[in-house]
């Protein structure tokens, strides 16, 4: 009986050990590929930082959907702020849709709301607090955008633009695919690297 | 036997709980200790552009070349950096050649990204990558390299790279990696 119980409880520490290991192990080479550009994004559900539930077929734009993983802390996402509610503005009167996603673990629903007010971003933004859509979208940093076309067929992952700061931007590559989409054009470049912080991932 | 089977069961709790408290609480007293010995000698960061940091990775090597790509911004870059100050000092010795290059923007290279350098008392050269545009960079480094922070990159002294890493790199793994090419 006590042996059976020792083996029990060493098997049990063992798995949860090495659940700790792995978990705070987690390297960028663990995080989901995305789904190639051209592939349809399956509907998906989140609660925004109030709480309510919102799913993508209720967010969508009539002509597509802008999704930018964005964070609090992160000061590679916050020198994009004015460039995101402009963006949201922007293409507000164009059918287009955008929706923030905070995946950061290390964020709550509260600081999300609180930094949005602070920041005034106007855009519903939403709370992956399990990572569920970062992993599905195979994101990695914030910001790191994603542009579905009406369909929800991806047409664009990738930076915002070239430049954290505003004052070299040269390449406008969200707004452009955006731009060639709307106008029924194929998009010249449906993927650049995206550079920020990492997603704080839950382990 | 009720006595001995709780005793085994807290022991173990025990354990298990002083196995999951953060590593990081680990690099902490370690930071401390050392900022108690001697001052911190400030560090010079060079601007460093595309071409530049192409010619930096590809041109014929003397000694093996560890790259390791981080900011200040980036949490594991910062808890990393105790450890890679320490292969520094344990492989340089042994003809390793080792330089850091941040992704910080340019108006942080005379403030927090040298005074960071200092706190760990890093002393192998160090880049800004000063560029309007990183994805040239990027994929001059590595096409497969999304650009993520931290990125570790080991050349041999061909200029190849003989071992890769995104995100916190493991430095047991590290070590051997540069045991190897230190060897040949």
């Amino acid at each position: 009986m006590k042996k059976r119980i020792v083996s029990i409880v060493l098997a049990a520490l063992f798995v949860i050990t090495a659940a700790v290991i792995a978990g705070s192990g987690r390297s960028t080479s663990d995080i989901p590929a995305p789904p190639a550009i051209g592939a349809i994004i399956d509907d998906f559900s989140l609660p925004d930082v109030n709480g309510q539930e919102h799913a993508l077929k209720s967010l969508k734009g009539k002509n597509g959907t802008v999704l930018i993983f964005i964070a609090v802390q992160c000061p590679v996402s916050n020198a994009y702020n004015d460039r995101m509610e402009k963006l949201a503005q922007d293409y507000q009167a164009k059918g287009v849709a955008v929706v923030g996603i905070n995946a950061n673990s290390t964020e709550d629903a509260a600081a999300v709301k609180a930094h949005a007010a602070e920041k005034h971003l106007t855009f519903t933004i939403l709370k992956d607090s399990g990572n569920k859509v970062a992993d599905k979208l195979g994101a990695s940093v914030t910001p790191e955008a994603y542009f579905l076309d009406s369909n929800n067929k991806l047409v664009y992952r990738g930076r915002i633009d070239n430049s954290r700061n505003p004052d070299t931007i040269e390449s406008n590559d969200l707004r452009q695919a955006i731009d060639s989409a709307l106008a029924g054009k194929p998009v010249e470049k449906p993927e650049a690297k995206a550079f920020g912080c990492g997603i704080k991932r839950v382990s | 036997m009720r006595i001995s089977k709780l005793t085994l069961i807290t022991g173990l709790v025990v354990l298990l709980i002083s196995l999951t408290v953060p590593a990081q609480r680990t690099v902490r007293t370690v930071r401390q200790a050392k900022s108690t010995t001697a001052p911190a000698m400030p560090t010079n960061v060079e601007p460093i552009d595309t071409a530049g940091l192409k010619d930096l990775i590809s041109k014929p090597k003397e000694k093996p070349l560890l790259v390791n790509f981080w900011a200040t911004y980036c949490d594991p870059c910062r808890d990393e950096f105790p450890d890679l100050v320490k292969v520094d000092s344990d492989f340089r010795p042994k003809s390793l050649d080792f330089v850091t290059v941040s992704l910080d923007d340019v108006s942080e290279i005379k403030t927090t990204v040298p005074q960071f350098l200092a706190q760990m008392k890093a002393t192998m050269p160090a880049y800004l990558l000063n560029v309007a545009d990183p994805e040239p960079a990027i994929n001059a480094v590595d096409p497969k390299w999304q650009g993520d922070l931290p990125a570790t990159f080991l050349y041999n002294s061909k200029g190849e790279i003989v071992f890769k890493h995104f995100g916190r790199v493991n430095t047991a793994e590290l070590r051997e990696a540069i045991e190897r090419v230190v060897k040949n």
